[in-house]
């Protein structure tokens, strides 16, 4: 596959004055072609060093690297393609668009390396600055181009060369909030577009949810968790993916026991609750059950009593524009909950609520937190 | 309280305008009166014949040329070798980084005329010692070297240019975003084509910008020009205008001035240039990211000759002058070490040094001077810098202006601009002339750094202190003051010492009485007296060790603020 990157037990150790950081702990992973695959973690967790590997920008202490068919750092094999050989894109954080060139000269300085012939270079320049809407700027200098438009200046220059797989770290963390959300937007229509192999780094999990087709979690240089941005969200049962992703409600449940469709029931603060369980827990075993604040719904008073209903009272209230956050306390624990606002509510009201069983779930324990 | 913050402020502005004018346009003024002059005793009766008589001097010519090669010459010189040091000690894996870090700095203490003497010693063509040891090991009948030549000027003063190339342009090595140079390798290039079309065309107004400050100081270099090129009857026009008024039976001051104003002209021209540079080099600092460790260029297999060269360069800049003035300090006449070289050593010169009274007089002014020089210059630095950073007015960019203009100022030319203005007052031939000269001249030193130590000062912390109730004053001595307590010794420190080795301005206004340890030590030197200028030299950098001791030693409550 043309943009397959495979990563094979690769190990990085970094030793500063103090202290010795596990960088990337024995790393095994496969991207999908023509896909984006995010790696997702806090700062340290390793995201960064894997995908500077992956590049060639830094050097790591054991296992391998192939992009595509080609092997281009093997210990093993006394492998060490530099990054010019790689053959790949790349769009850095501070978008490292050259200072003193213009917008032309950045986006053409790739083709430039490989000889390109001038008339293509030209043709190819417009091409791939008319796609990420920056026709017309090529005689710019690029750094007075706003941070919105040098990041698109960054990406045409990954793109412009054709690469087989493109690397982006942390590309929108520079820009603000608002610019963050539709540049998002942009991105994911250029690389979908593009059917577009890439591997991109963020710590912002709103991001890496909604740009990529496949998210990987990553924490003390380890990949924890692997999945469609669905999956980590919402289907997840290791317990640093559902705090670190979202905010969760986190109750302490006892395994009462399993019904024939495989569901477990648990006792917790919210009563008896039907819920998605590890597979063959003994009853009575405590387990720490999560539910997301956006899955609860209130029950209207005149409706029947539904699957999965508690009764609590409204703490405080909070309006947040698109919903209420409430705080419900319920059997001795406080639960958030986000709640639609066309229904009135006031603090110290009593309200029903209740959550489908697919949403609640228990974490294992067996996977530390 | 806006209003009042401005009431106080507007006639401290005008005072310090009024004072620092006086002390940088004032000599430039009296330099152009008096290049119209008809003497130094008849200023204002007009005439254009010094400029005719200065102009038309057959000589000239030859000092244009001189001055081109010496300047431009020591400018490439120090630039590279600036620009090496400062790539290597902050962007390779070189041994020692820290120590290549330090040494560049080095030679701000050292005095250039004991530098020149050093040298003079070891290369000149008669009985240099380094050059008897060659002749001794290969069996030449004269040279191989010559100091007194343009190639050994220019040799002498790019190596004491390097610390100003070196802390101008290490910064934009430190600031330079080496995701730049990532982004090239990605793209496809190696790491020589991202050497050629990346890192240098970025660095390049940073280069330039070193290269003009490097021009402007050589062209107001004077110790090296007068100690090694004058014997070899190499003039350039410092040196030039130096014959006009020392040699001969009447000094001429107005020929002088006449000849002084085209090195000043130039001067601030380039220190304008200068400053467009810098300027644009900062807008290629663009927005780094989170801080990932800059990646370290491997030198490989360069790696040890490179520091070979490195430490050679700092051998020849401190060590051999230094022990090559310590062992002619008891020696006679210049020979090599040898058995019957050990038999001559004596204190001879120590005690003839220390038993001339013109000597003594010169060593208590000197210390008189960086003294009361330093402390009067860095007193009224504190003020100018805190106007020009924390007053937003057209005053402070005045100050500004001012204290950026005579940054360019050749001491030998202001010098002379001094002259012109000393003699019409009772401050002629008094020490007191000379520090006022001193003072003028250095006033940049001490501005520039008290204005980034100001700089560092953010103004909340001063203003939240005017919030909680302190006035203007208060937060000055509460908060603004010990912050900056530090960065005042240590540009105190840099004052009194380039004091204790000022030659350029000493050189023009120092009259009997009035000697300084500088002049002095040119005197001896020109006499042929290398073991006194030794010994003297040696006495002299123990003074200036002594202050950077001693205040060293005071700043330690000081620094314990932060």
């Amino acid at each position: 596959m043309q943009g397959m990157v495979t990563v094979k037990n690769l190990s990085k150790t970094f030793i500063s004055k103090k202290e010795t950081v596990k960088a990337l702990d024995d790393v095994t992973l496969t991207t999908p072609s023509n896909r984006i695959l995010t790696l997702l973690g806090p700062s340290g967790c390793g995201k960064t060093t894997l995908l500077r590997c992956i590049a060639g920008l830094e050097s790591p202490d054991a296992g391998e690297i192939s992009i595509g068919d080609e092997v281009v750092w093997s210990k093993a094999k006394g492998i060490s393609l530099p990054p010019e050989r790689r053959g790949i894109g790349m769009v850095f954080q501070s978008y490292a668009i050259w200072p003193h060139m213009t917008v032309f000269g950045n986006v053409a300085y790739p083709l430039q390396i490989r000889r390109t012939p001038k008339q293509e270079i030209e043709e190819r320049v417009r091409k791939v600055l008319d796609l990420v809407q920056l026709g017309g700027f090529q005689d710019r200098l690029a750094t007075k181009l706003s941070g919105g438009q040098q990041q698109r200046v960054a990406l045409a220059r990954a793109l412009v060369a054709e690469p087989k797989v493109i690397l982006f770290d942390e590309p929108l963390s520079n820009l603000d909030a608002k610019l963050r959300e539709s540049t998002r937007q942009e991105l994911r229509d250029f690389l979908t577009e593009l059917a577009i192999s890439a591997i991109y780094v963020t710590h912002d999990q709103v991001e890496a949810l909604t740009i990529s087709d496949e998210t990987a979690v990553m924490r003390g240089g380890v990949i924890i968790e692997r999945g469609t941005p669905y999956d980590i969200y919402l289907r997840s049962d290791n317990p640093f993916v559902v705090d670190f992703i979202g905010r969760a409600n986190f109750l302490e449940a006892t395994i009462t026991g399993y019904r024939d469709d495989g569901h477990a029931i648990v006792s917790c603060a919210l009563g008896n609750i039907i819920c998605i369980a590890p597979p063959d827990l003994a009853p009575g075993t405590k387990v720490t059950m999560y539910t997301r604040p956006e899955s609860f719904e209130v029950v209207p008073p005149s409706s029947l009593t539904r699957e999965n209903e508690f009764e609590g009272t409204i703490k405080s209230l909070l309006f947040a524009g698109e919903a209420y956050e409430a705080e419900v306390s319920v059997g001795g624990a406080v639960i958030l909950a986000k709640l639609r606002f066309h229904i009135a509510l006031e603090k110290g009201d009593k309200v029903r609520l209740c959550i489908d069983r697919e949403w609640c779930r228990a974490l294992d324990p067996r996977k530390e937190a | 309280m806006q209003r009042r913050k401005r009431l106080f402020h507007s006639p401290m502005v005008s005072a310090l305008i009024l004072i620092v004018g006086a002390l940088t346009v004032g000599p430039v003024v009296m330099l152009i009166i008096g290049s119209f002059s008809q003497g130094i005793g008849a200023l204002g009766k007009f005439t254009t014949e010094k400029y005719v008589t200065a102009y038309s001097d057959p000589m000239l010519p030859q000092v244009l040329v001189n001055t081109v090669i010496f300047t431009l010459g020591c400018a490439s010189f120090s630039t590279v070798l600036g620009g090496l040091i400062a790539y290597l000690s902050v962007r390779t894996d070189i041994p020692f980084k820290g120590l290549f870090r330090v040494l560049p700095v080095v030679p701000m203490m050292i005095p250039h005329v004991l530098f020149a003497a050093a040298w003079i010693v070891l290369l000149n063509p008669t009985n240099g010692m380094l050059n008897l040891f060659l002749r001794n090991l290969f069996g030449f009948l004269s040279g191989p070297f010559n100091i007194y030549s343009l190639g050994g000027m220019i040799f002498l003063e790019g190596m004491l240019d390097l610390p100003v190339t070196y802390l101008v342009i290490s910064p934009a090595m430190y600031s330079f975003d080496t995701t730049l140079e990532e982004a090239s390798r990605v793209c496809g290039a190696s790491n020589l084509l991202t050497l050629r079309r990346i890192t240098l065309p970025i660095l390049k107004p940073a280069f330039l910008a070193t290269f003009t400050l490097a021009i402007i100081r050589s062209l107001a270099a004077f110790a090296v020009p007068s100690m090694v090129g004058m014997p070899g009857r190499i003039h350039v026009l410092t040196t030039y205008v130096y014959r006009i008024i020392s040699i001969g039976w009447a000094p001429d001051y107005g020929k002088a001035a006449a000849i002084g104003l085209i090195v000043l002209g130039v001067s601030i021209a380039l220190i304008y240039v200068y400053r467009r540079l810098v300027s644009e080099s900062s807008q290629y600092v663009t927005v780094t990211g989170k801080g990932y460790r800059p990646t370290v260029v491997e030198l490989g297999r360069a790696r040890y000759s490179l520091f070979a060269f490195c430490s050679l360069l700092f051998c020849f800049l401190v060590a051999i002058p230094l022990i090559t003035l310590i062992y002619m300090s008891f020696l006679p006449y210049s020979m090599i070490p040898s058995a019957r070289a050990v038999s001559l050593m004596s204190l001879r010169n120590w005690r003839t040094v220390l038993e001339t009274p013109v000597v003594l007089r010169a060593l208590g002014n000197s210390v008189f001077l960086a003294l009361a020089g330093a402390t009067l210059g860095i007193l009224l630095s504190v003020f100018v810098a805190y106007i020009i950073v924390k007053v937003k007015s057209k005053g402070s960019a005045i100050l500004e202006a001012l204290t950026f203009l005579s940054f360019s100022f050749p001491g030998m030319i202001i010098g002379v601009g001094f002259m012109w203005f000393l003699v019409q007052t009772p401050l002629y031939a008094t020490i007191w002339g000379l520090l006022i000269a001193y003072i003028a001249t250095y006033i940049p030193y001490g501005v520039r750094p008290l204005r980034s130590a100001f700089m560092q000062i953010d103004y909340e912390l001063e203003e939240s202190a005017r919030v909680f109730g302190a006035s203007f004053l208060r937060a000055l001595k509460d908060i603004v003051v010990p912050l900056i307590a530090p960065g005042v010794v240590s540009a105190w420190i840099l004052m009194a010492c380039m004091f204790i080795r000022e030659l350029s301005v000493s050189v023009v206004l120092s009259r009997p009485g009035t000697e300084v340890l500088t002049v002095q030590i040119m005197k001896l030197a020109n006499d042929g007296l290398w073991g006194q200028v030794a010994a003297l030299g040696i006495i002299m950098i123990g003074v200036s060790s002594a202050l950077v001791l001693v205040a060293t030693l005071l700043r330690i409550p000081v620094a314990h603020v932060d």
